[in-house]
């Protein structure tokens, strides 16, 4: 009963991405995947999710083999993601934008679509309030028919994690989405998954602020150059050396 | 503005749009066959708005699509004895079928190879059509095809059905837009990858809105050769084609009526232009400067602003000359 990668390896060219990374979620459970800048999270991210076609190990949920599965095929079976760039229409509103996220759960006819009185108009205001409930949830603005375009970084990063949500995910994989938020903002992400794990859902959240992560994750993995250097209970990573060592390198790098 | 309002604008315009110009026809009988003409332009470009503007796709084979709808019912009822009735069938399937199976390969390539595959898909249309010999009619094309069925020739009755069939075609395409299904529209537009992190199947999608697109082109071809009576392999193609993108560019790609009022303007202008040599110099002048104003068109939030404060401050300066309103508009500025 996991969403699991296991043996998988990526390259780019000549570059090891990934090298037979595996890693598992649990529902309920919260996994923070820490790792210096490049060292294959997003990648991780993409083969779990289909965005990329790892060239060996394999990728299941719940016992499926999903390795061949679209992208589109996946999100429909419950694993949402957001992405490290917000990817969203800032011209659409809000709410159309928060909207969208309930797609994968429609089953909705093109024929449906185009009739007036018919039960894709009867679900649209049921989708609306719904979407304006998460909306009002995440805080993320009074006026929900603004443009999308308005909204701080901070902010379009919190309406992926609501949009992500409005798919009714069983896996929920975040890729940094505390980077450049403010305070207010992150407590409220952060209720955000603890309420998602508590739902049931697997959280899988990435983040290089190491003490966010370390105080919401229940475990941890550490990926450095595309392969896992440490795993286990959030104290036992972060002090890991080889853990500090490729973070002390960053710091080092970047002053 | 609340949902109904959203929903129902569009086709309100159309309805009141059709009757003021109707009877002003009572005065000006001609413009009972201009508004045919609008109409059949507008029925081309309506999904070419809807696979452009809100799928991101473009496409040049509207008018081949419209030319193959018109050819499938020209032949099948002046050599096999159908009844325009019955050939409105094929004459929708047809293109329909056509674009459904070309589109998986072409609607992977960039906006620009798409133009041009598309482009290029016209011509091999025309070039069958005039090698088709006797069967298509070759370079004369084919004449005798029956009127319309109940309408007849009458140019009123017939210019009202076919306006009845853009009002439909306005009315599920206003839903459309407000609907799951054109969410995920949209999405592909702004990033295929979003799109497809919501569960879309993209070439299927944009497979299946070719399809249609090229469907209701095939209608207005039926509509065309029906009341024209024949059709040659120059009366719809490449360059109706290249007319169609002008006016939904024109007019306003994003917005469900950008294409009326692009097919509208262009009738109308075709109309009162004098030689045809001046056209593509007006047409072109015209699309330059809409587009460096508004690059979404005419019917575009953009638009809309610049037109709301060219107004306002018209407002603004009339109000000032108004003896004892100065003050005020000076006080709220
Ligand atoms: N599509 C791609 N083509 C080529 N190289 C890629 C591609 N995607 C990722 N890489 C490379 O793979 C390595 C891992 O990248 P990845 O984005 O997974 O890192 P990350 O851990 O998410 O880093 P960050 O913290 O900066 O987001 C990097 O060296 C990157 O340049
Ligand atoms: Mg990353």
């Amino acid at each position: 009963m996991t969403l699991s990668a296991t043996g998988v390896s990526i390259r780019f060219g000549g570059l090891v991405a990934l090298n037979n990374v595996a890693v598992s979620v649990s529902p309920g459970e919260i996994l923070g995947l820490v790792g210096p800048n490049g060292a294959g999270k997003t990648t991780l991210f993409n083969c779990l999710t289909g965005v990329s076609k790892p060239q060996a190990g394999k990728v299941q949920l719940e016992g499926r083999d999903i390795s061949r599965l679209s992208l589109a095929d996946r999100v429909r079976l419950g694993i949402g993601r957001t992405f490290q760039t917000p990817r969203l229409d800032l011209g659409s509103s809000v709410a159309d934008a928060v909207m969208l996220g309930f797609n994968p759960r429609l089953r909705q006819s093109i024929v449906s679509a185009c009739l007036p009185f018919s039960k894709a108009r009867r679900t649209e205001d049921d989708l609306s309030s719904r979407a304006r409930q998460l909306i009002a949830e995440f805080q993320l603005t009074a006026d929900p028919d603004s443009s999308a375009g308005e909204l701080s970084l901070g902010h379009l990063r919190l309406l992926e994690v609501a949009r992500a949500l409005a798919s009714e995910p069983r896996y929920l994989l975040l890729d940094e989405p505390a980077a450049g938020i403010d305070d207010v903002d992150r407590d409220l992400l952060a209720d955000a998954i603890r309420n998602a794990a508590a739902r049931g859902l697997g959280v899988l959240l990435v983040e290089h602020n190491v003490g966010f992560v370390a105080e919401l994750s229940h475990r941890m993995v550490a990926l450095v150059s595309g392969e896992v250097v440490a795993e286990g209970k959030p104290a036992y990573v972060v002090a890991d050396p080889q853990v500090v060592a490729a973070y002390l390198g960053v710091h080092h790098v970047a002053a | 503005m609340s949902n109904e309002a959203k929903l129902w604008t569009a086709p309100a315009v159309i309805v009141v749009g059709f009757c003021i110009v109707m009877l002003l026809g009572i005065a000006q009988p001609s413009l009972h066959t201009t508004m045919f003409t609008i109409g059949l332009y507008a029925l081309i470009a309506l999904p070419l708005g809807l696979i452009y503007g809100q799928g991101g796709t473009i496409s040049m084979a509207q008018g081949s699509f419209a030319a193959l709808g018109a050819y499938t019912s020209a032949i099948l009822c002046t050599r096999f004895g159908f009844s325009p009735t019955l050939s409105v069938i094929p004459a929708v399937v047809m293109p329909a079928c056509v674009a459904f199976l070309i589109a998986r390969p072409i609607l992977r390539l960039p906006e620009l190879s798409l133009a041009l595959v598309t482009l290029s898909l016209g011509t091999v249309v025309a070039v069958g059509l005039q090698r088709g010999g006797d069967f298509t009619g070759s370079f004369v094309g084919l004449s005798g095809a029956p009127p319309l069925p109940l309408v007849g020739n009458h140019p009123v009755w017939v210019a009202t059905t076919l306006w009845a069939v853009v009002l439909i075609v306005v009315i599920m395409y206003s839903h459309f837009v407000h609907s799951a299904r054109g969410r995920s529209l949209n999405a592909i537009r702004v990033d295929r990858l979003l799109a497809e992190s919501m569960g879309v199947n993209v070439p299927f999608d944009l497979s299946i809105m070719f399809a249609i697109a090229a469907g209701i082109a095939g209608l207005a071809g039926w509509f065309y050769v029906h009341t024209l009576g024949y059709i040659a392999p120059d009366s719809l193609g490449a360059h109706t084609s290249a007319n169609i993108l002008f006016m939904v560019v024109l007019g306003g790609r994003r917005a469900v009526l950008g294409p009326v009022l692009g097919a509208t303007f262009f009738t109308f202008a075709n109309d009162f232009l004098p030689g045809a040599e001046t056209h593509g110099l007006f047409f072109g002048t015209i699309l330059v400067l809409i587009l460096l104003l508004s690059p979404d068109g005419i019917l575009s939030p953009q638009a809309m602003r610049v037109l709301r404060r060219l107004f306002s401050r018209r407002d603004r300066v009339s109000r000032a000359r108004l003896p004892g309103t100065a003050e005020v508009t000076e006080a709220s500025r």
